[in-house]
């Protein structure tokens, strides 16, 4: 059975309300778009494939700036493996939240991390979701890629 | 716009550059524009994320700063060689075709993935630009005699959710049912959920559009869709 609109929101909101507690509720939200012809990867990203309820992807992908004022890294610059840790303990908490609501409904695969650009061949729907997240005046954008309109 | 056309600034915008003021990044955009480079690839040395420098580009033109650069024979066909985008002053890899729109009703495929790890970013927003379909492939759009307000259509299927935030999961929904090359046709590259300014003149892609919310939303589009 597909899951609703308001189930797929929980992706997005599982995300904002982790990443709000970390910056103490300061995330700002652009408005969001749909995109026909590109995906948007920043430096460094953390990618879950859905199965079942929805079929497709969800990612969160972040500059190297907003994952350093994440981190919490004020002196010096952060390193490759610390943005990966940020990034990869964002995408575990989401997915183990997705994981709890769902259940065997929605299967989640482990979190993919990478860098700039995807290592593997990702299947590509025919519209994502794109929406802007800032903080101090670094981006961040939570990317939703479904499949079909399936929809319940 | 699709992100292939190119740009230079304009006569008008020397004469009123000491009037205008604008944010840091989007000086860095529009000094970018050099008519030369894409502007896909004007917005990746900019480090302006193609979202993101599809507005600030309306704006441009609006304001007269920059106009469209037409190609000569020479230069198109240059630019359609598949030339790496990074010898252009491009400060990421060159783009790679994620999606092809004139195969978009197939099943999506795999897509090759790099041969190599890429170097850590210069620009923190990589925009994985898609080629443009070959112009004979593109269907031919034929005009309707109303022109469809885009901004109408997403606010009509927003409305019928009583939250902002899922209405737009909705509107997206509705377009994974249009065919993006319909929507490329009409040079629309992406739907801007909050205040989208463009018309859709096509009939094919009107209709589609009509389809797609009858068939997600149930809904019929009301007359005040049209402009």
């Amino acid at each position: 059975m597909p899951l609703h609109e308001r189930d797929i929101h929980y992706f997005i909101d599982v995300t904002l309300a982790h990443l709000n507690k970390i910056t103490g509720n300061e995330i700002v939200l652009r408005d969001p778009t749909i995109e026909f012809q590109s995906l948007v990867f920043s430096a460094y990203t953390g990618l879950l494939h859905l199965k079942g309820g929805a079929e497709g992807f969800a990612y969160l992908t972040a500059s190297q700036q907003f994952l350093q004022h994440l981190h919490g890294s004020h002196q010096g610059r952060i390193t490759e493996e610390d943005c990966r840790d940020v990034i990869g303990d964002i995408t575990s908490t989401v997915a183990h939240a997705m994981h709890k609501r769902f259940g065997t409904t929605l299967q989640i695969s482990e979190p993919r991390i990478f860098s700039t650009v995807p290592d593997d061949p990702i299947e590509m729907p025919p519209a994502v979701f794109v929406q802007p997240l800032i903080w101090r005046k670094e981006h961040a954008y939570f990317v939703l890629g479904l499949a079909s309109a399936e929809t319940t | 716009m699709t992100g292939t056309e190119i740009y230079k600034r304009t006569p008008a915008y020397e004469h009123a550059a000491r009037e205008i003021r604008l944010h840091a990044p989007q000086w860095k955009l529009l000094l970018a524009y050099d008519g030369q480079r894409t502007l896909a690839e004007v917005a990746l040395s900019a480090e302006v994320s193609f979202a993101e420098a599809l507005p600030l580009t309306r704006k441009f033109l609006e304001q007269g700063w920059i106009e469209e650069q037409p190609l000569t024979l020479e230069q198109y066909l240059k630019r359609t060689g598949l030339r790496d985008v990074s010898a252009t002053g491009a400060a990421v890899p060159p783009a790679t075709v994620m999606h092809e729109p004139e195969k978009a009703a197939a099943a999506p495929k795999p897509l090759a993935a790099p041969s190599a790890p890429p170097p850590l970013p210069a620009s923190p927003v990589t925009e994985k630009a898609v080629e443009p379909a070959a112009p004979e492939k593109s269907p031919v759009a034929k005009p309707s005699s109303r022109a469809m307000k885009l901004s109408a259509v997403v606010d009509f299927i927003t409305s019928l959710v009583g939250n902002i935030s899922i209405g737009q999961l909705l509107v997206y929904r509705v377009f994974l049912r249009v065919p993006p090359e319909l929507l490329l046709a009409e040079d629309i590259a992406s739907v801007h959920l909050v205040g989208d300014t463009s018309l859709i003149q096509g009939e094919k892609l009107q209709k589609a559009i009509a389809d797609a919310v009858n068939a997600v939303a149930k809904r019929t589009l009301p007359d005040s869709v049209f402009a």
